[in-house]
């Protein structure tokens, strides 16, 4: 809770304070956050993996991008994350009705048709990428991408302590109990999907909105996706603490990779990925726990 | 009209039959068993009631509702619960958690957090978990664990439990505690039970009326000791 709002403050704040790099870095861990505590919003609570949220990125990107220039770039978000919600609504009925393994190569393969098909279109149209001119200052869009990390993070908070909450974490258990018990499983799954997708929705408009160039191959970048199930594992999945913990952590180490070992950077996410998930199965949120209570 | 009507039944798995034109009628209050060697039919008759299995033929009517073609969640919120012959516990959830769970989602209406917690905590009395209501599902023994899959179709405020083999697999003084216990429950919530066993001693002891299944078709039906008379029974079930 502290460490939430710390961020929070010194994320509004750091524009009066810091350089331009600083915020640029802040951008980065403020959107890792808001991604990562989306993502947990169905995956942590579900366990349903998602291996493809790129693609909500990816079409909030992509609806932003069509909308500057006609639309305030404020609604140009709301439509971003509406379709990124939209989406999610329409694929997840058939996406939610295999889990494990399966719902993970799902989302995948999901995310890169997406990414394929938006690279079609885009080729067919002739262009191939688009310049956007006349995006909001740099401090306005860090304070919209802190406030999305927020809103992210009460709403996985909201969705834990719910009935809503609780009936997630019954389906995680056991899909069959929780239904036979009255949870209507289809029916919560399907709003899991849809509230994980709507923020990364306006995060993708964001984030385009910062570059100012859209790229279809970029804006879905299965590296994205990637990433966030990386940063959740790592912060660890039974806590709304831990995707904070996971984004910064990450976000910092890749910084300080990017300064000075760019070619390791892959390989360093992977192993350490590798290693949390053997070592530190509850992420660094279960370790704080654990160091707090042996203190 | 009877509580429980299930007209006509018949389930059809590929070239096999599990249930062949099976009715029955359950009145409220009573507790029902249903007997029969292992392939009888049993289990399939609970899952088509109950809404995991879509029957062939046939149509289950409770409580004036045609519960063919709902949802098991949906047949849950209109007071049909079942458990489950191997145990299906939120095993990372602690035992007050499970019953949680069927008290916020199992009664088809919005509780307050203080009746969710009587709820919770009637159903740990009723089948004496209340000490152990903080540990994880998964740390209860089978006993436990089969007392836990009771309390949380009672937490639901279903009225009507079916119980598949809730005895198996427990040792006789464990028998006599559970039999015990569900004595009371109709007892003291007028709860309607159908009941599937192998343990006949249990199923004679509890049940006012039992029907015999074997291979997917009602043999016998009577009462136990009719049915402890019955010459096809004994044919089934000694040879």
């Amino acid at each position: 809770m502290i460490l939430g709002l710390a961020l929070a403050v010194f994320g509004v704040a750091v524009p009066f304070i810091g350089s331009p790099y600083m915020m640029g870095v802040v951008f980065q861990v403020a959107m890792w956050i808001a991604l990562a505590q989306s993502w947990s919003m169905l995956s942590a609570t579900t366990g349903y993996l998602s291996l493809g949220h790129a693609v909500f990125y990816g079409i909030g990107a992509y609806v932003c991008v069509l909308l500057t220039g006609t639309l305030p770039f404020e609604l140009a978000l709301l439509a971003a994350a509406g379709s990124a919600g939209l989406f999610a609504a329409l694929v997840g009925m058939p996406v939610l009705r295999v889990r494990g393994p399966y719902f993970v190569i799902l989302t995948y393969g999901l995310s890169e048709l997406v990414r394929h098909v938006v690279m079609r279109i885009e080729s067919a149209l002739g262009s191939f990428g688009r310049m956007i001119f006349d995006v909001p200052s740099t401090e306005v869009l860090l304070w919209w991408m802190v406030g999305l990390a927020v809103l992210a993070t009460l709403g996985a908070y909201a969705i834990r302590h719910s009935r809503f909450g609780a009936g997630l974490a019954a389906i995680r258990e056991d899909e069959v109990a929780a239904e036979t018990v009255g949870v209507p499983v289809t029916r919560l799954k399907l709003l899991a999907f849809i509230a994980s997708a709507i923020i990364p929705g306006a995060v993708g408009g964001l984030a385009l909105l910062r570059t100012s160039y859209f790229e279809p191959a970029q804006a879905f970048d299965p590296v994205i996706s990637f990433t966030i199930v990386t940063m959740a594992l790592v912060g660890g999945t039974e806590t709304v603490r831990g995707p904070i913990l996971g984004a910064v952590g990450f976000a910092l180490l890749s910084e300080l990779l990017w300064s000075s070992l760019p070619q390791l950077y892959m390989i360093v996410l992977g192993l350490t990925l590798i290693g949390f998930i053997l070592f530190v199965p509850k992420g660094l949120s279960g370790l704080l726990g654990r160091i707090g209570r042996a203190a | 009209m009877a509580f429980l009507d299930i007209k006509g039944v018949s389930k059809r798995f590929g070239g096999l039959m599990a249930l062949n034109d099976v009715s029955l009628q359950v009145e409220k209050g009573e507790i029902f068993g249903l007997m029969g060697a292992n392939g009888a039919g049993k289990t399939t008759l609970f899952s088509v009631i109950a809404g995991h299995v879509a029957p062939s033929a046939g149509e289950v009517v409770f409580d004036g509702t045609r519960l063919t073609g709902l949802s098991p969640s949906r047949i849950c919120r209109l007071g049909l619960c079942r458990t489950f012959q191997i145990v299906r516990p939120f095993a990372g959830l602690t035992v007050a958690e499970n019953l949680r769970v069927a008290a916020l989602y199992g009664s088809g209406r919005k509780l307050s957090a203080s009746e969710i917690a009587a709820v919770v905590d009637e159903a740990l009395q009723a089948v004496d978990l209340a000490d152990r209501r903080h540990l994880d599902a998964a740390q209860l023994t089978l006993s436990g664990q089969k007392r836990l899959e009771i309390a949380r179709a009672l937490a639901t405020g279903a009225e009507l439990i079916m119980l598949d083999e809730v005895m198996a697999g427990l040792n006789p003084t464990e028998v006599s505690a559970m039999l015990a216990t569900l004595e009371r429950l109709r007892g003291e919530h007028g709860l309607t039970f159908v009941i599937v066993e192998h343990v006949i001693g249990a199923l004679m002891t509890l049940s006012d009326r039992i029907l015999v299944l074997d291979h997917g078709e009602r043999i016998a039906f009577g009462t136990p000791e009719e049915i402890g008379n019955h010459k096809r029974v004994a044919e089934v079930y000694f040879g």
